[in-house]
């Protein structure tokens, strides 16, 4: 057993048990902001973190509302969904990043993740040696989800993807990590709009799919999304080695972090070599650096294989 | 091992230290802009200063510089952080000429300057804003300040700015509608109204997008968010 001095997030200032209070702050840190709770209805928590192991995986998710959103009262608009498939010994992991300038982004998002997820699933369940994930079927699903709840909320059955789309729109990034006995661990995975998935390797952050900030480049350009573009994916496979750590994350962490050579980069890298525990994870997520106040979320893959 | 190759290469600059919103104000000083005009626009701007001083997260993210315009145009703010401290010019009638051409070649001049000072401190730059308000028609060619516009807003123009026009007095509508970047964007003092009054909504408009815009900064969306004030009408639709 380590001396309880070295265990994370506990000091023992006086002898007396303390917990260890405030964010992880990286260069210039943010403002202090009392966060207001969300009135909005379905309610929506602020933070969410889960994780576990299966299939010799290891996986942390977190989806933290950004400051800003914490600052105003308004909810958070990504989403992260994990879910296990036994029968192909595949993690299903997807992230949402709801379009602010659509008023129920945060439903959007939430949806498109859940719709996804169960979308590949069923893709699984249909053929137990399962051929590459039909994507266009999961976009197609995920978006087909977000007509339906716009029809219900508005009373509107015959309401289609333009009546929608002003209101509840998300990127969304899915990604499909296949475990077989004997075979490399296989990552496919695909994106509608600019959540990038990035594979870490040591301290260099590789993009596979989505976009990262070109430093050339001004921001501000649209987004493609959710329910209007679900064919605009671009996807990718990609083998998880020893040492390599899938990362899928949303623009909130994809901004900050840029090409991953700067001081969020370095301290993820780190960070990230082991995973974190469940709440950690989040904790690390919710750093604290100026003007980055956009709601951030991250869903992190390890294999145990050495 | 070489360990030259293993070394990854330096960045000149850390990447990544905030990113930040470049919004210019480009402000008729023309001469018919005299007394409560132009006391409108003075107040205004100290308002603005002040109220995204005071916002805990905005004022880091904005950074705001104001362009003036008569016969010639001038920059009377260089893109700044708008702290409680910061001494803004005090605007004041000159000329008799309303150069829309000077105003447009001074953000052309200015912008591309301003966008790689701020990437070369390591910032991440947003698309720039601009707020043009104007009390009149242009005094020279049509053609001139047609192709300074054009200069402006090309696309082979990388920093091309988003323009938010706003016509007051003897502003012409089909002229304000053409100076914006977008239908959405081109607004109008509704006809009868004040002058002076209707800057002041420009004013307290132009801080409101200023603040919902920098709140919700984010990579791919569009950057500037803007919501018609009181006593304008919105151009987006044909002018009969």
């Amino acid at each position: 057993m380590p001396p309880q001095s070295q265990v994370s997030g506990q000091g023992t200032r006086g002898g007396r048990v303390r917990l260890i209070r405030g964010p992880l702050v990286i260069g210039e840190p943010a403002p202090v902001v009392e966060a207001g709770l969300v009135a909005q209805d379905p309610y929506r928590p602020d933070t969410v973190a889960d994780g576990g192991a299966a299939f010799g995986l290891t996986v942390r998710a977190a989806s933290v509302r950004g400051l800003a959103k914490r600052y105003t009262g308004e909810p958070r608009q990504d989403d992260v969904c994990l879910r296990r498939h036994d029968a192909t010994r595949t993690l299903i992991a997807v992230l949402a990043d709801g379009v602010s300038a659509a008023p129920r982004a945060d439903i959007a998002a939430a949806l498109a993740v859940r719709h996804a997820a169960a979308a590949v699933a069923r893709q699984l369940d249909a053929d137990p040696a399962p051929p590459p994930i039909d994507w266009a079927d999961v976009f197609g699903q995920a978006a087909w989800a977000l007509v339906e709840e716009h029809r219900r909320s508005s009373g509107e059955p015959q309401a289609g993807v333009e009546q929608a789309a002003p209101l509840l729109a998300t990127t969304l990034l899915v990604a499909a990590v296949t475990v077989a006995d004997e075979e490399p661990i296989h990552v496919q995975v695909a994106a509608v709009g600019d959540s990038p998935a990035l594979v870490l390797q040591a301290r260099r952050f590789e993009p596979l799919v989505g976009e990262t900030p070109d430093a050339a480049d001004l921001l501000g350009a649209g987004v493609d999304a959710l329910p209007h573009k679900p064919h605009a994916f671009a996807r990718a496979e990609r083998t998880l080695g020893p040492g390599d750590v899938l990362l899928l994350a949303s623009d909130g962490l994809a901004l900050p972090l840029g090409d991953g050579t700067g001081e969020v980069g370095r301290v993820l890298a780190r960070e990230l070599r082991r995973p974190p525990n469940v709440v950690d994870f989040a904790r690390l997520l919710d750093f604290s650096r100026a003007t980055y106040d956009d709601d951030r979320s991250l869903i992190a893959v390890w294999s145990d294989r050495s | 091992m070489d360990a030259t190759q293993s070394v990854p290469p330096v960045p000149a600059v850390p990447p990544a230290i905030g990113q930040v919103l470049p919004i210019y104000f480009v402000g008729d000083e023309s001469h018919s802009m005299a007394g409560a005009p132009i006391d409108a626009v003075n107040r205004g701007l100290a308002d603005l200063r002040d109220e995204v001083a005071k916002h805990p997260l905005i004022g880091k993210k904005v950074r705001f510089g104001i362009i003036t315009f008569a016969d010639s145009a001038e920059t009377r703010l260089e893109l700044s952080e708008l702290s409680e401290e910061l001494a803004l010019p005090t605007l004041a009638p000159r000329g008799r000429g309303t150069s829309y051409a000077a105003a447009f070649a001074a953000l052309r001049q200015a912008i591309p300057g301003d966008v790689a000072l701020l990437k070369s401190s390591g910032y991440q730059v947003h698309r720039p804003s601009v707020f043009f308000l104007t009390d009149g028609q242009p005094t020279e060619d049509e053609g001139r300040w047609r192709d300074r516009l054009a200069e402006l807003t090309d696309d082979t123009f990388k920093e091309r700015p988003n323009i938010l026009a706003f016509g007051v007095g003897d502003a012409e509508a089909t002229v304000i509608q053409q100076v914006a970047s977008s239908p959405r964007y081109a607004f109008m003092m509704t006809s009868g109204a004040s002058t002076a009054g209707a800057i002041a909504e420009f004013a307290t408009s132009m801080l409101n997008s200023m603040v919902s815009s920098a709140e919700r900064l984010e990579r791919g969306e569009r950057t500037i968010e803007f919501e018609k004030p009181d006593g304008f009408v919105q151009l987006d639709a044909p002018i009969l």
